[in-house]
């Protein structure tokens, strides 16, 4: 395992590199490099330090979160379809900060964002979780995640079209579609404390997905308060998901891959699998993110694009591997 | 019959028309809003689009208020009966397509390109409400103001980059890029290779290195992630306020009697950045 993570922290390391590496504007390695610490033109700085640095920044900790967070989601509820987006919770977060922006009343660069991102998400997760009740069933989780994504999906068409500001509509369905471009060190600011937090909360709970994974009871007899667990799992989500997506918009998909991607590798043990679970996350999105740049297009391509085009197909291939569980979950 | 109309038209030339008399004309777009307040007499104007009285996109918003405003669609405007119809050549195609059906004389305006067709526009709305007078009086203005900024952008071949919202730039033949030609400055448009217009990203407008920035407002309020592009930090190091031309939208976004303001207003804008 330890192999693995390391291996894994590499590979991020060379992709965020990578990510410095790319953009429209040719640079060479070792320019990229010189300028980075400082070397290089006037334009060549900040083309490295203030336009790609936040990007590889945000790539990275956006795909950590939502790694880690499909991960916990997963260890939590013992399910292997739980993931963020298949919960709603992006698709919340991005109706609390469209509202912010249909509104006009702050700066989209201001704390109103991830803060009303991370409100809505908390919601949403916290609805499901109430409706799904304890030991739900994959079919009642994800149709109730269903639901809740619909109901935020209409709710932010309605907020687009109640908006004064006429780029409103065309501006929201951009940003929706998840895209980390043009981002500054503001934007960093902006998520990573959120981030950070959801982080250190969602690996503070780590021990008790495995006394979890043992079932409910056993759980609750080796000190595992289950209640407390659920409560500080969704607060950890949402804090990183919807601080995430105030910034990015939604990227959906990387919190249910990352798991399963690491589940041959590392095992079933879910407290084991939370820090490769986040290092995949990572290496996911920034790969993405070096593609959106590299595929040619006349405009670009929004990485939440390209996140869902790979999630989707395999979200149908984990379905018709959990075939006889989603039937059996029916009666 | 003829010869009633011949006198007709010669009265009206003459400017001492009938009211009565002269076409009553409805708009349902923005930019015919701003020809036709110009240039018609008040009783002439029927109704005007539905953004008429916005301050930020309409250029005469204040005189706009005189006006009753139509909701842009086909009812009301088949209730009125006007004599003609001025619409874009692009927008509202449906609408247009049912008034004509209905019998009505509509005006379509093309998007205006370069200088040339914004006076033409003119002559043609001044011909449309028939004081064409007006219209060669508002060219003249035109002229003047042309005249003029070109002086001030004379003295120095400075390299603009008109940027909006998301990063699209406006090239060489679009209204804009005509309105720095005009006046003798260089569109930074053509060096990435932008015709009619495009995106271009902050990477290389930070290489491409034009003199200034001409943008449609000057705030720090990033209301949406398209504004926040303009104010991102590494096109705030090259570019800050000392190096950004502003051109309200509402000056900018027809091509009409606003264009001698939207000249001037260049003018005092060199002269800003200039300090």
């Amino acid at each position: 395992m330890i192999a693995t993570t390391i291996a894994l922290a590499v590979l991020v390391a060379l992709l965020a590199l990578g990510s410095l590496g790319t953009g429209p504007v040719k640079l060479s390695p070792v320019t990229v490099l010189d300028a980075l610490f400082g070397g290089g033109s006037d334009v060549q700085q900040t083309i490295v330090r203030e336009i790609r640095l936040p990007r590889a920044i945000l790539g990275l900790a956006i795909g950590a979160i939502l790694g880690l967070s499909g991960a916990a989601l997963q260890g939590l509820l013992r399910n292997p379809l739980a993931s963020p987006s298949l919960f709603g919770a992006p698709q919340s977060a991005a109706f609390g900060a469209v509202l912010m922006i249909a509104l006009g009343w702050a700066d989209v660069r201001s704390w109103a964002l991830p803060v009303a991102g991370i409100t809505m998400a908390f919601t949403s997760v916290f609805v499901l979780l109430s409706i799904a009740g304890r030991s739900a069933g994959l079919l009642l989780l994800i149709l109730a995640g269903l639901a809740i994504s619909s109901l935020a999906g209409a709710a932010t068409s309605l907020v687009m079209n109640l908006s004064a500001n006429p780029f409103a509509a065309l501006e929201i369905a951009f940003w929706l579609l998840g895209s980390l471009e043009d981002r500054s060190f503001r934007h960093v600011t902006l998520a990573l404390p959120f981030i950070t937090a959801g982080a250190i909360l969602l690996m503070s709970q780590r021990s008790a997905f495995r006394a979890l994974s043992l079932g409910e009871e056993t759980a609750q007899s080796l000190g595992v308060n289950v209640g407390r667990l659920r409560l500080l799992v969704i607060v950890g989500v949402a804090l990183g998901v919807g601080g995430a997506v105030a910034v990015t918009g939604t990227i959906g998909f990387i919190g249910l891959i990352a798991p399963h991607l690491m589940r041959p590798l590392i095992g079933h043990d879910p407290t084991r699998l939370l820090v490769p679970s986040a290092l995949t996350g990572s290496a996911l999105l920034l790969a993405a993110d070096i593609a959106v740049r590299i595929i040619p297009s006349t405009t670009d391509i929004k990485v939440g694009v390209l996140t869902s085009i790979i999630g989707v197909p395999f979200f149908l291939y984990l379905i018709v591997r959990e075939r006889r569980a989603l039937g059996g979950g029916v009666a | 019959m003829l010869a009633a109309l011949a006198i007709t038209i010669g009265i009206g030339t003459a400017g001492a028309a009938n009211a009565a008399d002269l076409p009553r004309i409805a708009s349902i777009n923005l930019c015919t809003d701003q020809l036709l307040m110009t240039l018609a007499d008040p009783a002439q104007i029927l109704g005007l689009s539905p953004y008429a009285r916005d301050a930020a996109r309409s250029w005469d918003a204040a005189k706009a208020e005189k006006f009753p405003l139509l909701s842009g669609d086909a009812e009301d405007v088949l209730v009125l009966q006007p004599d003609i119809v001025v619409s874009g050549r692009y927008t509202k195609r449906a609408t247009r397509e049912l008034l004509k059906d209905k019998g009505l004389r509509v005006a379509e305006f093309d998007v205006p390109r370069s200088m040339d067709d914004v006076k033409k526009q003119i002559r043609r709305m001044g011909d449309l409400v028939q004081h064409s007078d007006r219209a060669e009086a508002e060219v003249a203005r035109l002229e003047a103001a042309i005249a003029r900024t070109r002086e001030v952008a004379a003295r120095k071949r400075y390299r603009v980059l008109a940027l909006s919202r998301r990063g699209w730039v406006s090239g060489s033949d679009s209204l804009t890029g005509a309105l720095l030609a005009t006046v003798g400055l260089d569109s930074a448009a053509r060096d990435l290779g932008l015709k009619l217009g495009g995106y271009a990203s902050l990477e290389a407008i930070v290489s491409l290195k034009p003199d200034f920035l001409l943008l449609s407002e000057g705030s720090n309020f990033a209301e949406d992630e398209g504004r926040a592009f303009l104010l991102h930090p590494a096109l705030q190091r090259f570019y800050p306020a000392s190096k950004r031309l502003v051109l309200p939208e509402k000056l900018i976004n027809c091509g009409g009697p606003m264009m001698s303001e939207a000249l001037d207003r260049l003018a005092l804008e060199l002269e800003r950045v200039e300090r």
